[in-house]
């Protein structure tokens, strides 16, 4: 008798500690949904993943002390509660708070909308959005254009998006040390052979050891965009695109090859700089302040708004100007410019772990009614901007920060235009925010070809979850070999005559196959 | 009194593992562990299959194989040449001065070894000091494994000695003073009096080093790596991480490498401690 009970007081204890174990786990979660029950009158609590912005991130420790995020809880009776992932961390963080399962309300992501679907992690929002989100639903009614490219083929909506209207779709480019070129008589380079000419001025008349600095932060591969953009002038780019209408994978192709030539003979010359495999953004903007670098791919606003004013601190005279993409041949037209769809690919999600979808989608959708277009895009009237003969200009408090914030860093303090979030882009946003003379040149210089990117970019396709696991499988072999060989390749690690080699072994991954896959997305796309 | 003990292992240690069936699975989130489908041994056959497989075998084995070689022997000389030092302030310094690198956090020292080999970094400036090219140390495959294994004795060195000079301690004086009386020189003494005493100790730490062999420490060849050395500094470890939750997530594929590599370090530790059951008497198990 006194064993028995021994044995279930035993057992229940161990259950006991079990259970308070496992629901140690799942603690976080549990937390939230009784805060919620609790709040039934008072505003609707949600929960939100995203990443914090770099420029929010030097005032702020959390999006919910944004000014406009402020505004929108008064306005849509909410309260959010951001989570931001670790700066750097942020697909690691995100896909392991996905094998956790363990999700917020709302997540904040770029990418594979169907798999999260159909993984269970998301819920679909047409119904929503057709009920609860009128100033979106309008959007899109509009602009069917839009609509198609935010729609999964099957028709479902995914995500509440970040739309991009107006004519600034191009937002970073190379640039170059214009008072160089100046001071050695030359022009703006526009072909590779003129490219040439003016990396090797810059090196033996400066003496620059990184002429063409390069090497792409934040993740600083080396395949990234300033490679990228030298890459492009031949025709193709470093991944998948549409030639003809056919999908392709450019590095098997023979303009690869003539790239990695020139590439591989500039890096013998000195014209590249030689760290340019293990640089990371610490070192990238010293070789720029320095004066060690010629030319280089930034943004527009982050990148130069930075730069410019920094490097005029040590040297006046020292000047930044945008270059327009490189071409091989005189005439040429460049073909990829970096240029986005409407729909930028990134919006906010609402997850299954959501308890009120309703709520959200319509706090959500209060960004795309003209009162919440005005606050992500200009903040709050008369502290961020007032109204000048119908134009929302911005107040001192932005332009000429009274805490000795950048302009950047002052709007990333009080509302949320410069990256994505719900909601659509204002030019009248980007005419003021490009402050510089030569943020100005740059955007009509980058934007000028931005039309013939549509014809060779990718749509926004979306794949099935079989497709899109098996795709990454193979993808993700391809490109970590091409971003190796690559390196090989231009050092001379590897002679350029094993360019076939190289090709039949990205073949060995089944290239074929994962172009299969974006083939038959593309051709569901166009009948969509 | 076990029962604490008994559960704290069962719910830690023992329930987590059952996560590692998806390795036999193909997990999806949605479906949960139990939920997914069975694939058998797909995702094994795939690692084996795969172009990076004896790349990041080799790069791992290699890795420990260094860490063993110049690693282990590290401390047990400098042990023994701190137990013939007589100068007792000189000693003390030369410990406090060998184990403080232990404290330093392993990013700070990876921090600093990558500082320290940029181009305009320390070994560079010796390097040109004394007339040698000037060139970006990390970024050249064949450097990495001895900057990693060079830092590994660096950091590690001081601190590892201390359990050697326990162990010397605790040998009787004694026979110091008879093997002086017989006349033995101090190279004698160290080969018959002091080295015998403490190898029980080295190969219980052998063994113990052996059953953890392929865990390459992971962290410091994230902190170290770029895709340049991806030739000779991509291990089981890192690849995991980078397929696994870095760059995509293919969890199912990257837990089965990662069993895998349980399983090599399994069947080392058994194997070492045969061997070692073998050829002398001291065992771990």
């Amino acid at each position: 008798m006194k064993k028995a009970w021994r044995k279930r007081m035993l057992l229940g204890a161990s259950l006991l500690l079990a259970v308070g174990g496992l629901a140690g786990c799942t603690g976080g979660a549990d937390g939230n949904k009784n805060a919620e029950g609790a709040a039934a009158d008072g505003p609707t609590p949600i929960s939100i993943w995203a990443s914090l912005n770099t420029n929010v991130s030097i005032t702020l420790k959390n999006m919910s002390e944004i000014t406009a995020i402020k505004e929108w809880e008064k306005k849509t009776n909410i309260k959010t509660e951001f989570q931001h992932p670790a700066v750097g961390a942020e697909t690691e963080q995100f896909n392991v708070m996905l094998a956790s399962n363990k999700l917020p309300d709302v997540m904040f992501v770029y990418g594979d909308y169907s798999k999260l679907y159909t993984d269970g992690s998301i819920i679909k929002l047409n119904d929503l959005i057709d009920q609860y989100a009128p100033n979106l639903k309008k959007i899109l009614d509009e602009n069917p254009e839009m609509a198609k490219q935010l729609k999964a083929d099957n028709g479902d909506i995914y995500a509440i998006p970040h739309l991009r209207l107006g004519k600034y779709k191009t937002f970073g480019g190379m640039f170059i040390r214009q008072d160089w070129l100046d001071e050695l008589k030359l022009e703006q380079p526009e072909t590779i052979a003129e490219w040439e000419t003016v990396l090797k001025a810059f090196k033996e008349k400066k003496g620059v050891t990184a002429p063409l600095l390069y090497g792409a932060p934040p993740k600083l591969t080396t395949m990234g965009p300033a490679a990228a953009n030298f890459l492009e002038a031949y025709g193709i780019t470093n991944t998948i695109f549409l030639k003809d209408g056919k999908v392709v994978f450019g590095p098997v192709e023979p303009e690869f090859k003539e790239f990695l030539t020139t590439f591989h003979r500039w890096y013998q010359e000195g014209l590249i700089d030689p760290d340019f495999a293990t640089n990371d953004q610490k070192t990238f903007d010293a070789k720029i302040l320095s004066g060690q670098a010629g030319a280089f791919f930034t943004y527009i606003g982050g990148g130069i708004g930075r730069y410019l004013p920094a490097l005029q601190e040590k040297e006046p005279e020292a000047n930044l100007t945008a270059v327009q993409f490189p071409i091989v041949n005189k005439g040429d037209e460049p073909m990829f410019t970096g240029r986005s769809w409407e729909w930028s690919g990134a919006g906010a999600t609402i997850t299954k772990s959501n308890k009120h979808p309703e709520e959200t989608v319509k706090a959500l959708d209060y960004f795309f009614s003209e009162e919440g277009h005005m606050l992500k895009n200009f903040g709050v009237e008369g502290v961020t901007y007032t109204m000048k003969d119908g134009y929302p200009t911005y107040t001192d408090e932005i332009l000429k920060n009274p805490d000795g914030l950048s302009v950047v860093q002052a709007m990333a303090k009080h509302f949320i235009a410069n990256y994505p979030f719900v909601g659509e882009d204002d030019d009248r946003y980007n005419e003021q925010y490009y402050q510089y003379q030569q943020q100005k040149d740059a955007v009509t210089l980058f934007s000028k070809y931005s039309d013939n990117t549509l014809k060779v970019g990718l749509p926004p396709v979306s794949l099935t979850t079989e497709e899109s696991s098996e795709y990454s499988k193979i993808m993700s072999d391809i490109t970590t070999y091409r971003d190796e060989m690559f390196i090989k390749f231009v050092i001379g690690a590897e002679p350029l005559e094993n360019f076939d080699k190289f090709t039949a072994q990205i073949g060995k991954f089944n290239l074929k196959r994962a172009i299969e896959i974006q083939q038959a997305a593309v051709d569901r796309y166009n009948a969509r | 009194m076990a029962f604490p003990v008994v559960l704290y292992f069962l719910v830690f240690k023992y329930l987590p593992m059952y996560g590692a069936v998806i390795a036999f699975k193909e997990y999806t989130v949605g479906k949960g562990i139990w939920g997914s489908e069975w694939v058998g041994l797909q995702h094994f056959r795939d690692f084996f299959q795969s172009y990076y497989f004896w790349r990041v075998l080799k790069n791992t084995l290699i890795l420990s194989f260094y860490q063993l070689l110049f690693g282990f022997p590290a401390p047990i000389l400098l042990a023994l040449l701190l137990n013939e030092l007589r100068h007792e302030m000189f000693k003390r310094t030369v410990q406090t001065v060998s184990y403080i690198p232990h404290f330093i956090s392993l990013v700070v020292i990876c921090g600093m070894v990558v500082d320290f080999s940029s181009r305009d970094g320390l070994f560079n400036s010796i390097i040109t000091f004394f007339g040698g090219e000037s060139s970006a140390l990390l970024s050249e495959p064949g450097n990495f494994r001895t900057i990693y294994t060079a830092s590994s004795i660096w950091q590690e060195l001081g601190f590892s000695t201390i359990i050697y000079l326990a162990a010397l301690s605790g040998i009787n004086p004694e026979l110091y003073d008879a093997s002086m009386v017989d006349g033995a020189s101090r190279l004698r003494r160290v080969w018959h009096i002091t080295l015998p005493g403490i190898i029980p100790m080295i190969v219980i730490l052998l063994i113990l080093r052996i059953g953890g062999l392929m865990e390459i420490g992971f962290e410091k060849v994230i902190l170290l790596y770029n895709p340049n050395v991806y030739d000779t500094a991509d291990v089981i470890s890192t690849f995991v991480y980078r397929k696994g939750i870095s760059e995509s997530a293919e969890f199912s594929y990257t837990t089965a490498v990662g069993l895998f590599q349980s399983l090599v370090n399994f069947i080392l530790l058994i194997g070492a401690n045969r061997l070692s059951k073998a050829v002398s008497d001291n065992k771990l198990f």
